[in-house]
């Protein structure tokens, strides 16, 4: 998708024209507590958007770097729904296949949907696993944390299916074919 | 009063959450009833990659709970608390996302509707309890235990409605009920912990935990209280990186415990790691 199409799938289907009324004031990217990690803060990213620059705003770390804190949003004097417009740029980024060299998170994102969409629920241990086959590293240095945490019995090993996981599984996969046909 | 019971994933294998909140639901009366066959809400990760599939699983579980006829589902966690609502307020303001959602639920012979009113427990002990009922049940003298009120991010934020946004005071109130002291201008209390990002990120996540203990510190608590599974979780885990004096972080439930004169069986104490200690 070019930059054209790509600006205007942002603004239509996800919402995003209303950044066209951001005044670039920064009080999003001052109240934001991971900002500094960020290749561009959110004020930065919205402008990039309306010039139309869609390419680079979802080569941009931002969106993965947006911990869902919501403090920019209730900061905003525009009310623009700041927040729910990451989430928008990280599903964007996905599904041209864009993405960030730093972003760790789509890994972790999918490891914790791994056992949603098996069982129904996760356990921290089954997120925690499969991220590591992703990223050792990150979990390395986790390792002692974890004894500790199984001493005091606060790992839960087992994820306890919902009950009705065949009926969960219907109603996920419809949602799937909804959604691709919509 | 009798509420729908929405524990969420981490709640179970969480330092003593679970137990001290079935204790101290006993103690007051707020029969906390399961809601049968619940499902993870989804959280971050699925905002974050999925459109539908997002929705239906808060839906789903607010489905269940209106076909089990509860008028209230109550959350012990503030990204379950954030994300039932999060969907409630897109599917009231989306007809069609509203009839997509229906259609997938309606393959489980579920239906959404959106009557239910979602809550989070704290908040239900400060507005549904009269705290002199709270109170009655005090037994052990707490005065000397100044406590830090932290309520992480989800709870009040984006709403703003049961509370202030960046300076909420339930919790504040609810530790003054229970005769233990409360840190005043604690202005961490709203500051994130880093949530997802503390294990991919923990270098950019750390200063947050600092600002948050060392805030807690600075105003003489001995201890900070949390409302929230993965907040209690990074402030506890987080300090051994931090080289600072200990601040051992409790869930409210077991401070209220604390206060009822309960014992190890019902707050499990020991399983935090920045460990509890107090001369009552």
């Amino acid at each position: 998708m070019d930059n054209a199409a790509l600006k205007a799938r942002f603004f239509k289907k996800y919402h995003g024209e209303e950044i066209q009324n951001c005044i670039q004031c920064g009080s999003c990217s001052g109240s934001c507590p991971l900002a500094p990690t960020m290749d561009y803060g959110p004020r930065q990213l919205f402008e990039l958007a309306r010039e139309g620059d869609m390419e680079e705003v979802l080569k941009a770390n931002t969106m993965w770097l947006c911990v869902s804190c919501y403090n920019c949003m209730v900061k905003c004097p525009r009310d623009i729904v700041i927040t729910d417009h990451m989430y928008s740029l990280k599903k964007m980024a996905l599904k041209e296949g864009i993405q960030a060299p730093n972003a760790k998170l789509p890994d972790l994102y999918k490891s914790f949907m791994v056992p949603v969409e098996r069982y129904g629920k996760i356990t921290d241990i089954s997120v925690m696993n499969r991220y590591a086959l992703r990223r050792p590293l990150d979990v390395m240095g986790n390792a002692f944390l974890a004894l500790k945490l199984a001493k005091r019995k606060r790992l839960d090993y087992k994820v306890h299916p919902v009950k009705n996981l065949a009926g969960f599984k219907k109603v996920m996969k419809k949602a799937r074919e909804l959604e691709t046909t919509s | 009063m009798k509420y729908g019971f929405f524990p969420g994933c981490t709640y179970k294998g969480s330092a003593g959450y679970k137990e001290s909140t079935e204790a101290v639901s006993q103690i007051l009366g707020t029969e906390l009833v399961e809601i049968e066959g619940w499902n993870c809400c989804g959280a971050t990760s699925y905002w974050s990659l999925e459109d539908l599939p997002a929705l239906v699983l808060p839906a789903r579980v607010m489905a269940l709970a209106e076909k089990q006829n509860f008028k209230e589902v109550v959350n012990v966690c503030n990204a379950c608390y954030s994300t039932l609502r999060k969907a409630q307020d897109k599917l009231a303001k989306d007809e069609r996302l509203m009839e997509q959602v229906n259609e997938a639920l309606a393959e489980e012979a579920l239906s959404y509707t959106g009557s239910i009113k979602i809550r989070h427990y704290m908040e239900v002990l400060v507005n549904d309890l009269d705290p002199h009922e709270i109170k009655k049940h005090v037994k052990v003298d707490l005065k000397e235990l100044t406590v830090a009120p932290y309520y992480g991010c989800q709870l009040n934020r984006p709403w703003g409605d049961i509370d202030d946004l960046q300076h909420p005071v339930m919790m504040d109130r609810l530790i003054e009920t229970l005769g233990a002291g409360v840190a005043t201008n604690y202005s961490a209390k709203t500051i994130c912990c880093g949530a997802s990002h503390m294990m991919p990120y923990e270098k950019s996540c750390l200063p947050q935990v600092r600002r948050i203990v060392n805030d807690a510190l600075a105003k003489e608590a001995r201890a900070i209280s949390t409302v929230c599974p993965l907040c209690q979780f990074n402030v506890d885990a987080a300090q051994s990186g931090l080289d600072l004096p200990d601040m051992p972080v409790l869930y409210f439930t077991q401070l209220l415990g604390l206060a009822f004169g309960l014992g190890e069986k019902d707050l499990q104490l020991k399983k935090l790691l920045v460990p509890f200690k107090i001369a009552i």
